[in-house]
């Protein structure tokens, strides 16, 4: 009867109850203790509230900036009592998405707790609201299982064990071994980064140090998207004008998830107040799809199919927008090339009299051309009532320029091939006319704004192989999720490999190969895990360095969140508030919790101790613009930048009274421009393209146009038509290629939840309270079929190995389709440390010398007990499966983008002895899949036309020297 | 001034930000929830359709939960607004049971009740509530309904809403535009699935599968058996735990002996069907005693604030049956001991005891011990959330009942009294007579139709769903066929038949009120 004890007790407290005393002063217990705020006698004022004006007419309100820096308000938590607190609101920067939504923190002003996040008002992306991860900053801050001192490890690779050190040790260590590297060789250190969070600065940094080191996780994320808008107008990504759009045509699920959730489902949801028709694409019915006037559920890789029989209908009934089209497409380049043979088609060109090409003629080839796509075939293939794409053609056909549509991961990064869905995508775009108009889709750096930071480290003259192996000279970008296959085949080893807020093991394909080298001290001799919070890969490296979540450091991001630009600061509010309140902290740990630093700073203190005397030309970089030779500090980085670099700030800052600085730290964003439209449309002096007789602006391609044929692509070896036009690939998960009668079905392991941040929200109780697994999509059709309810659980294998989940059935799959979240599944080694044990598996790791690896739970999630009361309440279990480990790498020939879908060979009921959680790989298998994928490619060493590595023009982060570019 | 809500759901993309802003802003604890978006995906492939739905406290006109509350601790504000007092609050649970919306939980950390309050504390200062601010879309509108000028009123004026369970008569003033109708009625549902869209899900009594019915009647299967076909499941949802358990079942039954034996004494002495008897008076009245004793400690021990329990004599809501209530068994427990004090007295010849007296007391114990018994079909009838236990019987039962049980305790007392023969048939024929009515009353109330579909779903758990055994091996069989046939047989045997009889028609009636207090409460109300 422990109630009645319970009970008892509670009688026995109350008699002899006396409350905890309140704080009298600064606390600093985050990891360690619940915040407490400091009751104060001041009373709530009633003042004009600052009114955020919403499109559609409605007014929100917020505590007003003038009083940002005093704000008193009722505890929520003690009401109806009436408790008073005092606080600073200083404004920061989310951190869980890269959308970079404003967030004021309420800091007390006695104890320096942090409160709650909420909105920024003034933010002109995500004008003061959020979604549900912006007010979990909260518990990833508060998290009881954070990580407060810098480790290093003691045992072995993965052994658990580790040693409390300080800062300056760190320091010392890596920098004594990226001094070394740097002496030896320019390919030694590199860095890897999930979650940049930021533009620029940690790229500057690498280039500073003179080496080819930036690693990112593009390549299993946009990569193909990327490519195929790259292609099209020098940008790689859309930024759509959802607010004014009369169709919003989405192939991704962009009112839950993505780039840029919040900022854009506002804007997709005001058009459709205002309208608009919503198409989605999507083998799922996502929460988007729901949402949508048209739902077309597509089979994989069929997705360039419907658009291009969009393109057609539009093209056959001439009712796309020619004089766009010939304002600004390449068409007559196009006819010269199939002049040239370059563009293989049945199609007879002329010229006229003055030896030029007709309009006319293009618009003809374009009807020939594609005449194949019909609605029919296009239904045929996607498997999608025909009626549904003849209704989303007729929208689209009725948009008057007005087509905002987006692509970033889904079907572009799921198929081989995907690359062209955004190729089709954009074509849609382009025939409309709703390139850059009002309603249309922009290029994300026409509205992405970077300033320029005090000075750049010149190019260097490097190229790591590791990085950018010469099989993909069109990889958008570095062949990441490759890197341990790079390492397998003895492409060569690290020195220094920082990985930051990345989970690499976890999230890429084929994991156990990943662990396999974060274990091998020849190929990653030294590896540095920067992270705010425990993770599978951090728990293998040689260092686990904490790093601030949101509110706990600074960045400064600029997003294209919509046809508008803007600059938002990221801040560590403690340190902020703080300063505000007389107090010196000369480094952000100091106002951290524990020693949780950021890593502008860091770097900063890094690369000094790396070239202390500057005899390896990285000091300079980091000294001060203000005083001269000595070490800049992160201030004054962003001070400069704030000063000299953005347009309007230093003009609209002292119009308050304020310096640059001053303004940013108060406001935490600026607005640069609020509209902006048609850029390349722009007269300019040089660089440009002359149309009608102006000198223009145009698109950042080679020829200034919108270029549909190709000339890179067939000029690097893709010279059929099916690659350098927008047209159809097969993908590897074409329905050819799947045998539903043999038990084969496709999973769709990739799509998002709107709650949680791909491998980082373990330390976000909120969100995991919502949404804590993965079971397996599937429809009752295919359930019927393989015997299976509600529950039970489902053995789905792979190419290379396979796993075992329960099944969540639904409607909402395509047939034939099994679907799961991406997020989670995450597991930990000890029983009580790591990933949080309400919010992980704790398993076993098990392997042969034959190179198969298995993963079982030893235990589900429970409850335990910490100052947080709670933990002691997690009442979920199944906090779902680890699929990733079971997925091959795919590496798109092209793109070099990771194709997500995965060919399941089998999938049945489990049978007795098979238990949930389990996971098999054979990592032979796996090096054989990307032996295959690798055959498919058409390498630079054998196809450039002039003896380099990759087309100049494509984009590249960190860009060497041409120079490097050369074989 | 008059708050309301409007949750646009031409707007709402079900991304939980209202949820995670409402637990930021009121440091909400894991496991309880003021507002959760629910999900229910309804259609067949290709035309499926996933409906979100804002759920929270609907700030009622006419809130049941502030009428229930014993001590005031949930109140209405002038200008509309549901609070509730987490000082004040004794944790009786009953404002849970009150509200047809599963709007109210106990927040673990303060063991009080709480829901949604509007953030009433930013309301007061001019800001707007939490979840208000967060979301994205503005699907979520908070305002001021009386001022025609307001943005809520004007929403109002240009778009047809809905409500959740208008007919409950609790006036909800949060509207839905384009509200779907399986999102807002729990029944229309398929029953749980084993797991949602992406989190686990709690069954209640893990093993025992529970059977409830639809709007379109009985669907026994289970949701994961359903093959391709018309989907209306539930895909996410908060849930909640039944907030009455077995010591609300047991008040009942202690509750009962005592009213019971009292009322049969004051019967059969009142009336004079059997000769007065100063030690069965005296004994009686004190196991007539010790039981109301015990019926308010199960009372108190169920509160989750038991230390605060005076609360409720303190600051009565006259309004409340549960006030109400405390008073009457108070009254009844002062006056039966003062009554037993005065036989003991008369027993002793301290004084004398006359006639006129002893039927005094008699009847006012009579009406106070029937009041007591049925006291709590006004305090059930008052739990809007729960239909079944709105039943037109329940009062009637619940007398009978009391008959039953307190002849029953009798008999289990007969052998250590020598009584006379008119008393022992008086007791033992009141007992079958009870049993038998009690029979009638429960055909009565399973055998009719119910009200509403929420009472019949739950009474479609008593019969046929997961309390099925209760009811009928428990209740029936046990409760009431055995003991009659062991009165009958009692007429030819001697020895511990009655007894016997006595105690598995108490184990019976425990039964029954095990199921009826927790069928009604297994029907989900969101």
């Amino acid at each position: 009867m422990s109630g009645i004890a319970k009970k008892l007790n509670r009688i026995l407290k109350a008699l002899s109850t006396q409350s905890a005393a309140p704080p009298d002063g600064e606390t600093n217990v985050a990891g360690t203790a619940l915040p407490q705020f400091d009751p104060v006698d001041a009373v709530p004022e009633k003042v004009e509230m600052t009114q955020v004006e919403h499109p559609d007419g409605r007014m929100s309100q917020y505590p007003p900036a003038s009083k940002w820096n005093d704000w008193v308000e009722w505890d929520g938590r003690h009401w109806p009592k009436k408790v008073a607190r005092r606080y600073h609101l200083v404004p920061t920067v989310c951190f869980n998405c890269e959308s970079a939504c404003g967030l004021l923190a309420y800091v007390d002003k006695t104890t320096f707790e942090i409160r709650k996040f909420e909105g920024n008002p003034v933010h002109p992306g995500s004008r003061g609201r959020n979604c549900a991860k912006g007010p979990a900053t909260h518990n990833q801050i508060y998290d009881p299982e954070r990580i407060l001192y810098p480790l290093k490890r003691v045992g072995e690779r993965g052994e658990g064990k580790w040693k409390r050190v300080s800062w300056d040790e760190v320091l010392d260590d890596i920098a004594a071994r990226m001094r070394e590297s740097r002496a030896k060789r320019t390919d030694g250190i590199m860095y890897h980064v999930g979650r940049p969070g930021e533009d620029g600065y940690t790229n500057r940094c690498i280039q500073a140090w003179g080496v080819d080191g930036h690693n990112s996780h593009t390549n299993i994320c946009s990569a193909a998207a990327r490519t195929g808008y790259y292609l099209w107008g020098g940008f790689d990504r859309p930024s759509p004008d959802y607010a004014n759009a009369k169709v919003t045509l989405l192939i991704s699920s962009h009112l839950e998830t993505g780039h840029y959730f919040n900022p854009h489902a506002q804007r997709i949801i005001e058009g459709k107040m205002n309208g608009a028709k919503i198409i989605t694409l999507d083998p799922r019915l996502s929460n988007t799809a729901s949402m949508s006037d048209v739902w077309m559920p597509t089979w994989p890789g069929s997705e360039q199919t419907v658009l291009l029989s969009i393109a057609s209908f539009l093209i056959q009934n001439d009712r796309y927008n020619k004089a766009f089209v010939k304002r600004w497409v390449n068409w007559q380049r196009t006819l010269e090339a199939i002049e040239s043979g370059e563009l293989p088609v049945d199609f007879h060109v002329s010229r006229n009299v003055t030896g030029d090409f007709e309009f006319e003629q293009f618009d003809e080839f374009l009807k020939s051309t594609y005449a194949e796509f019909t609605f029919e075939r296009a239904a045929a293939e996607s498997q999608v009532p025909v009626e549904r794409i003849k209704e989303a053609a007729e929208y689209i056909a009725a948009c008057e320029g007005r087509l905002a549509a987006h692509n970033w991961r889904s079907a572009s990064i799921g198929n081989e091939g995907g690359w062209q869905v955004t190729r089709c995508l954009m074509f849609l775009n382009v025939l409309t006319g709703s390139v850059g108009t009002v309603g249309g889709t922009s290029g994300n750096s026409w509205n992405k704004f970077v300033p320029k930071p005090h000075s750049t480290p010149p190019p260097n003259d490097v190229w790591s192989d590791l990085l950018w192996p010469p099989e993909w000279p069109f990889g958008h970008y570095e062949m990441s999720f490759l890197l341990p296959h790079l390492l397998e085949e003895g492409r060569g080893d690290i020195d220094v490999y920082f990985t930051r807020v990345y989970n690499p093991m976890w999230i890429n394909p084929d994991g156990f190969l990943w662990l396999k080298h974060l274990r091998n001290h020849d190929t990653i001799k030294f590896h540095v895990a920067m992270t705010p919070t425990w993770n599978e890969s951090a728990w293998f490296a040689d260092y686990v360095l904490p790093m601030g979540h949101s509110g706990e450091r600074h960045d400064l991001m600029s997003q294209e969140t919509h046809s508008g630009q803007w600059v938002a600061f990221r801040q560590p509010v403690r340190r902020v508030a703080l300063e505000a309140a007389g107090r010196t902290i000369n480094r952000t740990y100091e106002a951290n919790p524990g020693e949780v630093w950021e890593e502008a700073e860091f770097w900063i203190d890094l690369s000094d101790r790396m070239d202390p005397d500057g005899s390896l030309g990285i000091r300079q970089w980091f000294e001060s613009p203000y005083r001269a030779g000595e070490l800049i500090t992160v201030e004054e980085h962003y001070q400069w930048m704030f000063e000299n670099s953005v347009p309007g700030l230093p003009f609209k800052a002292a119009s308050e009274g304020l310096s640059p600085l001053e303004y940013m730290r108060k406001y935490g964003v600026f607005e640069i421009k609020a509209e902006n439209y048609e850029p390349f449309e722009n007269e300019v002096e040089t660089d440009g393209i002359e149309v009608d007789g102006k000198q223009l602006k145009g698109f950042a391609t080679p020829s200034r146009k919108l270029e549909f044929f190709s000339p890179t692509m067939h000029d690097w070896g893709w010279r059929e038509l099916d690659y350098t036009i927008p047209w159809t690939l097969k993908s590897h998960v074409h329905p050819d290629n799947i045998d539903i009668d043999k038990g084969e079905m496709l999973l769709l392991p990739n799509f998002r939840l709107p709650t949680l941040i791909h491998t980082r929200s373990a330390n976000a109780k909120w969100l995991y309270e919502i949404s804590h697994k993965n079971p397996i999509w599937i429809n009752p059709i295919d359930a019927e079929r393989m015997g299976v309810v509600s529950g039970d659980l489902l053995r789905v294998e792979t190419e290379i190995g396979f796993f075992i989940d329960r099944i969540w059935i639904t409607e909402g799959i395509k047939p034939g389709i099994i679907a799961m979240s991406h997020h989670l599944g995450r597991w930990r080694l000890q029983e009580d440390s790591g990933v949080n044990p309400g919010m992980s598996n704790l398993v076993k790791l098990s392997e042969n010398e034959k190179g198969e690896h298995q993963l079982n739970i030893l235990e589900s999630s429970r409850k335990w007990d910490t100052f947080d009361p709670d933990t002691s309440r997690i009442w979920w279990e199944d906090v779902g499966v680890h699929q990733n480990l079971t997925h091959a790498v795919h590496p798109d020939p092209v793109s070099g983008a990771h194709c997500w879908l995965q060919k399941a060979v089998n999938v049945r009921k489990a049978k007795p002895g098979e238990n949930h959680g389990d996971v098999f790989v054979d990592t032979n298998k796996s090096m054989q899949v990307f032996e295959q994928w690798k055959a498919k490619t058409r390498s630079a060493a054998s196809h450039s036309p002039d003896q380099t590595r990759r087309p100049y023009w494509l984009k590249r982060p960190l860009k060497p020297s041409k120079e490097a570019y050369q074989f | 001034m008059n708050y309301g809500f409007v949750i646009d759901n031409r707007k709402c993309i079900g991304c939980h930000a209202c949820t995670t802003a409402c637990k930021s802003e009121n440091d909400v604890p894991l496991s309880v929830n003021r507002t959760w978006v629910k999900y229910v995906e309804e259609g067949q492939y290709p035309d499926v359709k996933r409906n979100f739905q804002v759920t929270r406290c609907n700030h009622c006109a006419n809130p049941p939960c502030v009428k229930i509350c014993p001590v005031t601790a949930m109140y209405q504000r002038d200008d509309g607004i549901v609070e509730f007092d987490q000082e004040v609050c004794i944790g009786c649970k009953a404002c849970m049971q009150a509200c047809p919306y599963d709007a109210i939980y106990i927040d673990p950390d303060t063991q009080a009740a709480a829901k949604c309050h509007y953030c009433a504390h930013r309301i007061d200062v001019g800001m707007e509530p939490a979840c208000v601010v967060v979301c994205p879309e503005h699907a979520i509108i908070s305002g001021d309904m009386d001022d025609p000028e307001s943005e809520i009123s004007r929403i109002l004026a240009d778009n047809d809403v809905t409500s959740r369970k208008p007919e409950q008569g609790t006036a909800p003033k949060l509207y839905y535009i384009n509200g779907n109708e399986n999102a807002l009625d729990p029944l229309s549902t398929e029953p749980l699935p084993d797991t949602f869209i992406w989190s686990d899900v709690i069954q209640p009594d893990a093993g025992k599968q529970t059977t409830p019915t639809t709007s379109n009647g009985a669907v026994e299967a289970k949701a994961s058996t359903r093959i391709a076909g018309q989907m209306v499941q539930v895909a996410y949802n908060a849930q909640h735990e039944a907030p009455w358990h077995w010591p609300v079942a047991a008040y009942m039954v202690t509750k009962a002996i005592s009213a019971g034996i009292v009322m049969l004494l004051a019967l059969i002495w009142g009336t004079g069907i059997g000769p007065f008897d100063p030690l069965t008076a005296i004994a009686m009245g004190i196991v007539a005693h010790v039981f109301i004793e015990i019926t308010s400690l199960f009372l108190v021990f169920d509160l989750e604030k038991p230390e605060l329990f005076l609360t409720i004599l303190t600051r009565p809501n006259w309004d409340s049956w549960l006030a109400k209530g405390a008073y009457i068994l108070i009254g009844y427990s002062v006056l039966l001991a003062v009554w037993i004090g005065v036989e003991i007295a008369g027993y002793n010849e301290v004084l004398v005891v006359g006639s006129l007296i002893r039927n005094i007391f008699l009847w006012s114990l009579f009406a106070l011990a029937a009041a007591t018994a049925v006291y709590t079909a006004l305090l059930f009838g008052q739990a809007e959330g729960r239909d079944l236990w709105q039943s037109r019987y329940m009062a009637l039962h619940l007398y009978v009942q009391a008959l039953m049980a307190g002849a029953a305790t009798m008999l289990i007392a007969s052998p250590f009294f020598g009584w006379s023969n008119e008393f022992t048939v008086a007791v033992s024929a009141s007992f079958a007579l009870a049993l038998i009515f009690d029979l009638g009353v429960c055909w009565l109330e399973f055998g009719s139709n119910h009200e509403s579909k929420i009472a019949a779903a739950a009474a479609h758990e008593i019969t046929s769903g997961r309390y099925r055994n209760l009811f009928w091996i428990g209740s029936l069989l046990i409760g009431h066929l055995l003991p009659l046939a062991l009165i009958v047989a009692g007429l030819f045997l001697t020895g511990l038949a009655y007894p016997v009889a006595g105690l598995l028609a108490l184990a019976g009636l425990y039964c029954y009120e095990h199921a009826f207090v927790m069928a009604p409460q297994r029907i989900p109300n969101s």
